[in-house]
């Protein structure tokens, strides 16, 4: 809507006259403009400017629906919008599964089970759904090659074994799956321009990134901190929109980094407290998630999957619907399970941070 | 069909009103109030309820109408759950003690989950029966039926993806408005996302937040609601360490009236009242349940997983 | 040592920017004995002052008003000064709007005349005047109060305090306008009490949206609102309030050291220099008499208040104070 043409608003005509006789073709064009600016470029007065800007921000506004109208359409799509992980803990805390349309964000220290995770996801997707799966294809964009066919197959015949004792079915998901290896940023980039094409005819219903951190270092070793924010930003939206428009869960991974003593996170009314928390949690090493907090804004449901008191558990950390929860799992041969399916309760910011014992975690 | 962008007539004027009640001072300006005609209006008008008896202290009872406030805070501390908490505890019924108003909710980073909204509605019709027992679900008169999907259909969402979207929605509000008179809060969740993103030419931006925040305040005194904007934040480095600041710098920091941050203590969720014409700065605790958001001493009532 | 003002007499016409020419009657005959139809130089001009009239003029008609907070009195010398442009600027929640609402309730409660309060960010807070009206304490004592309640008395002063909101730039030039027809029109009918008092809160918001732009309108109308705004203050012995933003710069030290950068219109810059920069820019820094800088610590409740220009004193003193409750 951003990039609609003035021609199409329907305006007065001599608003219109006047729109493409400075060349303000787009509502982006127009709205970029403070007043004032808008009447330096346009050459008129207060009350022409004023009648330019409303009717053309009429015209280039979303329309709106009630929630009601929302929740409606919600139902009527069916499934509840979720993708089911299976594990039922997991799932009743996330009220179904993966929602669908939104961005969710897998992250912890490597080796965690992560990609365990994302090839679990993307098997289910596959399914076809008398199994319960989307009977639909799937997108893998895979930065860190950490992506094994014989693997998925062996977590299906270990978690699904009456499905793929059938013949030629392990093989049929199997080339449902879309692996992709992009090469560095702009490979991506290019990619997922042409994706959005892509998804709706090969009817693709799942997309993972694994993992969204490798990809922004790809590209961007001589880069400076500024740079490196604007394809973060870029993708990120991109994603979003590419999530929303065709209604697809899409996951993404990220990595950690270890906490600097600068990253005090607290503020400017706080500074009393900042020595106080330090001390405590001296002996795990102090991992954030990368990608920083412009990232962690914009996620819609984020799972922190992290190691601690020789458990390893999956957190809850951020979601509109459900209370911080975490989980205790394994990783085995049919892929991640549940040790329990009662989550633990996790108060307080705790549920945002991410702990690995053991080793010390450094960043790539 | 006239945009000259003047307000409408509701800040009408006051000609008649001064000299009938004998006013010492002719009238000056066309459209100015005195101070004490604008007391009586404050005291008549109603605050919104947060849902949590504490943030409503620090708060003046509520959020205020009339004025912009601008809520700011870490991903996860329940930003969004406020913004919705509040675009139903809006509507709760002036027989009941609310506004009996609807809702706009305009939504920039797609964080609004119709399935909560349900559930704070069922919380806040839950509470309301607790209160006033002889209700039956039904108010008096045949007016808004205690039921959640009522609720639903006085939220008037908008979906955001581009800041020129987001300025088309705030410079159609003011139409929009005029055709739905019973609005009584807007809520921009969140108002940076895009102009953090999108913008390369920082100076432009600043010009044209500013243009938006004061368009943002003439809405809320012309139309009589308020106004939320929920922000993100992000570290700064200032005096020797990196701190926490809300988004889009310093220069945004003076388009609100009133600023609430909420952060963590310990355990719990605060709310800090940054900014405020009337009120002094305090802190006051709160808590989300399943019900949305609460008092946190009083919450024995634990978050409900969704079925 | 001669000075020139603008003065308006009876019927004056005024064109769109507030300018006004003068009908002078005594120097029609004049003017009829040398030209008939074309006006001489003086009716534009106006009058000519001697320093001896000025100083008259200073001492006997340019009064302080004062704000009722101490420290900010005694820093200003008196507090704020008739037929004077006063500036206080801060980064945000400083308490420039505190220091305004006192301003304002302090002068209408010791009845120095009406107080115009010009709002862009809807904080004018009624409540709030109200409760600093009942906090001077010495308010009720005085001239024929003590027989009216509590309640009238409170009326009465908060009735000669009058808010209006202003939203744009072009708004502003509106009220401006209308304010000086209708001082005009109250110095010609001599009635009823006068402005004494204009508060601009906050000048800065309003400006912003204009400022910055490659087109010059922007500069040239926050030119013209200085020049409407002093014209004001001096012609009707108005005092003119002003407050507007900093904004703080990333920097490695905290100071508040004044930019030495002579960009106008930028005042967003890249990367930091460390300091503190108002968000107008150098030409705007020249425009009022006075200005006043404050901040404010989280931890304790001080503020501190900074003498950045003055017509009469030697800049850079401070005080410090207790915000007000």
């Amino acid at each position: 809507m951003a990039n609609m043409p003035v021609s199409e608003m329907r305006l007065p005509p001599h608003l219109a006259y006047l729109l493409a006789a400075r060349r303000l073709d787009t509502a982006k064009d127009v709205l970029s403009l403070p007043e004032v600016e808008l009447m330096a470029v346009l050459d008129a007065g207060v009350p022409t400017a004023r009648a330019a800007v409303a009717h053309v921000s009429e015209a280039a506004c979303p329309p709106c629906q009630t929630a009601l109208a929302l929740l409606e359409e919600r139902v009527r799509l069916g499934g509840g919008g979720r993708l089911a992980t299976t594990l039922c803990g997991l799932d009743e805390a996330l009220g179904g599964g993966i929602p669908m349309g939104k961005l969710t964000e897998v992250v912890g220290p490597s080796g965690i089970g992560k990609t365990q995770f994302c090839l679990k996801l993307a098997l289910l997707a596959a399914l076809p759904e008398y199994y319960g799966g989307l009977d639909g294809r799937v997108v893998y964009i895979d930065t860190e090659s950490k992506f094994s066919s014989r693997r998925m197959i062996e977590i299906g015949q270990k978690s699904f074994p009456q499905i793929f004792r059938q013949e030629g079915l392990a093989q049929k998901m199997a080339g449902r799956i879309l692996v992709m290896r992009p090469a560095s940023l702009a490979d991506f980039t290019k990619s997922l321009e042409q994706m959005k094409v892509t998804l709706l005819q090969h009817d693709v219903k799942l997309l993972i990134v694994d993992s969204m951190a490798a990809l922004m270092s790809l590209g961007n070793e001589k880069a400076t901190a500024g740079f490196r924010q604007h394809p973060l930003r870029w993708a990120l939206s991109f994603l979003k929109s590419i999530a929303e428009f065709s209604r697809i869960p899409v996951v993404v991974t990220n990595q950690v980094r270890s906490q600097s003593n600068d990253d005090g996170y607290h503020f400017s009314f706080e500074v009393d407290r900042k020595d106080g928390n330090n001390c405590a949690e001296r002996f795990d090493s102090h991992l954030i998630a990368a990608l920083g907090i412009q990232w962690a804004h914009a996620v819609t449901v984020r799972l922190v999957f992290e190691s601690h008191s020789g458990h390893r558990f999956i957190k809850v950390a951020k979601s509109p619907m459900s209370p911080a929860v975490a989980f205790p799992f394994a990783v085995e041969s049919s892929g991640i399970t549940l040790l329990s399916d009662e989550g633990i309760d996790v108060t307080g910011p705790e549920i945002t941070s991410i702990r690995c014992q053991g080793q010390n975690i450094l960043s790539r | 069909m006239s945009y000259t962008g003047s307000a409408p007539a509701s800040s009408s004027l006051y000609w008649k009103g001064m000299e009938s009640s004998g006013d010492p001072h002719p009238p000056i300006l066309a459209g100015a109030q005195n101070a004490w005609d604008m007391l009586s209006d404050e005291q008549s008008q109603k605050h919104i309820t947060t849902g949590s008896g504490d943030l409503n202290n620090i708060l003046g009872g509520g959020i205020h109408c009339k004025e912009v406030t601008e809520i700011g805070g870490v991903p996860g501390v329940g930003k969004t759950q406020l913004g919705i908490q509040l675009a139903i505890n809006v509507q709760i019924p002036v027989e009941y003690g609310g506004l009996g108003g609807k809702a706009v909710y305009i939504d920039t980073e797609g964080s609004f989950m119709v399935e909560r909204v349900y559930q704070i509605a069922e919380g806040c019709i839950s509470d309301i029966l607790e209160h006033f027992p002889h209700s039956h679900g039904k108010s008096s008169s045949g007016q808004k039926q205690l039921q959640p999907e009522h609720f639903l259909a006085d939220i008037y969402y908008f979906r955001i993806c581009s800041y020129t979207e987001q300025i088309a929605a705030i410079n159609y509000l003011e139409k929009f408005l005029g055709e739905h008179k019973d609005v009584r809060i807007v809520i921009i969740d969140s108002v940076t996302f895009h102009f953090r993103q999108d913008f390369d030419d920082l100076a432009l931006r600043t010009r044209v937040l500013s243009g938006l925040s004061l368009k943002l305040m003439k809405i809320a005194k012309a139309f009589n609601l308020a106004v939320v904007l929920l922000n993100q934040v992000t570290t700064k480095f200032t005096e020797g360490s990196f701190q926490l600041t809300l988004a889009l710098g310093d220069s945004w920091s003076h388009s609100c009236t009133n600023r609430l941050i909420l952060y963590w203590n310990g355990n719990d969720r605060y709310a800090y009242l940054d900014k405020s014409p009337s009120l002094p700065v305090a802190s006051a605790p709160y808590a989300v349940t399943g019900k949305g958001v609460r008092d946190a001493a009083s919450s024995n009532h634990k978050r409900v997983r969704v079925t | 040592m001669s000075a020139t003002r603008g003065r308006s007499g009876g019927g004056a016409t005024t064109s769109g920017c507030g300018l006004k020419r003068r009908n002078a009657p005594q120097d029609q005959e004049d003017s009829k004995m040398i030209n008939q139809d074309q006006p001489s130089t003086e009716d534009w001009c106006g009058r000519f002052w001697n320093g001896m009239e000025l100083l008259k003029d200073v001492t006997e008609k340019k009064h302080f008003l004062p704000t009722g907070l101490e420290g900010i009195d005694t820093l200003l010398g008196g507090g704020l000064r008739q037929g004077q442009l006063t500036e206080i600027t801060g980064p945000s929640s400083s308490g420039k709007t505190q220091v305004c609402l006192h301003c304002a309730s302090n002068i209408a409660a010791k009845q120095m005349g009406v107080v115009m309060y010009l709002d862009t960010s809807n904080s004018f807070s009624p409540s709030r005047v109200a409760t600093i009206i009942y906090g001077i304490s010495d308010l009720f004592g005085q001239r024929g109060f003590e027989l009216q309640p509590k309640d009238a008395r409170l009326k009465s002063v908060m009735r000669s305090i009058i808010c209006e909101s202003v939203f744009d730039i072009f708004a502003l030039f509106e009220v401006l306008h209308q304010l000086e027809v209708s001082l005009l029109n109250d110095k010609v009918n001599n009635g009823g009490s006068k402005v004494c008092l204009l508060v601009i809160d906050s000048i800065s918001s309003l400006l912003a949206p204009i400022i910055g732009g490659k087109y010059p309108q922007g500069r040239s109308m926050m030119i013209s609102v200085a020049v409407i705004l002093k014209k004001l203050a001096d012609e009707h012995n108005l005092s003119v309030l002003r407050t507007f933003n900093l904004f703080r710069m990333p920097s490695s030290n905290n100071s508040y050291r004044m930019p030495s950068s002579n960009k106008v219109t930028n005042h967003m810059v890249s990367a930091g220099n460390g300091a503190v920069k108002p968000a107008l820019g150098e030409s705007w820094k020249a425009v009022p008499h006075v200005r006043l800088m404050l901040s404010h610590e989280c931890q304790n409740n001080i503020c501190t208040a900074t003498v950045l220009k003055h017509t009469l004193m030697a800049s850079g003193r401070t005080a410090k104070f207790a915000a007000p409750s």
